[in-house]
């Protein structure tokens, strides 16, 4: 018997402890073709991080524990993680903070408050054409 | 418990302002003891770090101190390179701020004692140095606990909070109060009805957690740099207009505020009269709040 090919959709993580911001991911997220996943703490995010490489990772600075750029440092040395595709999205429009996300390759750096159309472009940027991984 | 007490180095932001006009709230930057009994924290060694350790000298009940940084902007470090009891090697001295372990934070603090800078580095330090590891648990300190939470300032910059005998000191030298709110309102036009909505909740749900930090303090120590002039022309420079950081304190049910981080160009009596006006909102707002200019001496009882 054959078994129907299931398509595999790009992973979307979202790490950012304000549960309005991950809902706000949520729902942009849910109308897509992709598999959204939201963690509350960089420390949450890495049991999956830790064996899958996401198409993309939205990420929060300000969060309790580890911050976001501290926590995209660790990343970037890890093997699988030193390309995945980070946008960074706060509220903090600093230069300095924009000087070291770049530093770290990030594919943007958007400010809250942010529009829906700029979450959404985000993804498609990734995904339109993208390989996909399980 | 033994006798606790908060005292200030140095309260000026970004730059130290040793001009006549400015010497009744005090010229030094940002550095500002807790002490309880023979312990003694220091939070950030800015100008006002000097002037402390001089005085350090004369006693011999403490030998040894914990420093915390909030960030290694120029204001906040640049009295460690003349710190004298980092020379002498009775002295035990600790260190700890932002960054992802003890040699980053080391890294961070050696690198401004370095040719062409400064002719003398670290590694002449006589004083056992340790540099601490971040823990998320947060540091104890003798009778003292230290939690800490990054802020809203450019890079990565810790607020403190400091637990001592039933008491709590607040100490947050850099923080733009409630910049997504104010964003909302600036950018209103770019937002559709719903998604002003959720971008509302996000600033209240972020606000709150900053509120978290500091709620029932007996004692904050807050940026207050700006006036509501000076924020319109520096917001998003990552520093509090008072009217903010006087409002935040009373929506977090803090017991007395002191305004701090004062702007270099403000003198004495710019200073007093946004004092004058914080006092008028927690009248308005018929708040308990007790608002005090933190000045350059001034010795706080825990």
């Amino acid at each position: 018997m054959k078994r129907a090919m299931t398509p595999v959709r790009p992973l979307i993580v979202s790490i950012d402890d304000a549960s309005s911001s991950r809902l706000f991911f949520d729902r942009i997220a849910a109308s897509m073709d992709v598999e959204p996943v939201a963690f509350p703490s960089a420390a949450a995010a890495m049991p999956l991080l830790s064996e899958r490489k996401p198409a993309l990772i939205f990420l929060d600075i300000i969060m309790p524990g580890k911050d976001g750029l501290t926590f995209l440092q660790e990343l970037r040395a890890m093997p699988m993680h030193h390309d995945t595709a980070v946008v960074i999205v706060t509220s903090k429009d600093y230069a300095q903070d924009r000087a070291t996300a770049k530093s770290l390759g990030v594919m943007d750096y958007l400010i809250k408050p942010l529009t829906t159309q700029t979450l959404r472009e985000a993804i498609v940027k990734v995904t339109v054409g993208a390989p996909v991984t399980p | 418990m033994s006798r606790a007490t908060v005292r200030f180095w140095g309260v000026r932001g970004s730059h130290a302002a040793p001009h006549a006009t400015h010497l009744g709230v005090g010229g030094n930057t940002s550095c500002v003891e807790v002490r309880a009994g023979d312990h003694l924290i220091v939070c950030d060694g800015g100008t006002g770090l000097i002037p402390l350790g001089n005085e350090l000298l004369a006693q011999r009940e403490i030998r040894e101190l914990l420093v915390l940084f909030t960030h290694y902007h120029w204001d906040h470090i640049c009295g460690l390179p003349f710190f004298v009891p980092a020379f002498l090697p009775q002295w035990q001295l600790k260190f700890f701020g932002p960054g992802q372990t003890a040699s980053e934070i080391e890294r961070h603090l050696s690198n401004q004692m370095k040719a062409p800078y400064f002719p003398v580095e670290t590694g002449n330090w006589m004083a056992a140095i340790e540099y601490l590891e971040p823990s998320t648990a947060g540091l104890w300190y003798g009778p003292m606990h230290v939690s800490y939470q990054s802020v809203h300032h450019p890079g990565v910059t810790y607020g403190y909070r400091i637990a001592v005998g039933g008491k709590t000191v607040v100490y947050v030298s850099d923080n733009e109060v409630d910049f997504m709110h104010a964003a909302i309102e600036q950018r209103a036009d770019e937002f559709s009805a719903d998604e002003r909505e959720q971008m509302t909740a996000i600033a209240e749900e972020e606000r709150d957690a900053d509120l978290n930090f500091i709620r029932g303090a007996d004692i904050l120590i807050h940026d207050a740099q700006y006036t509501p002039e000076d924020y319109t022309k520096k917001r998003g420079w990552g520093h509090s207009c008072y009217v903010d950081t006087v409002n935040y304190a009373i929506d977090a049910g803090v017991k007395a505020l002191y305004l701090f981080h004062h702007d270099p160009a403000h003198d004495d009596g710019k200073v007093a009269e946004m004092h004058q006006h914080c006092l008028e909102i927690i009248r308005n707002r018929g708040a308990q709040l007790l608002c005090t200019i933190a000045r350059e001496g001034l010795v706080v009882e825990l």
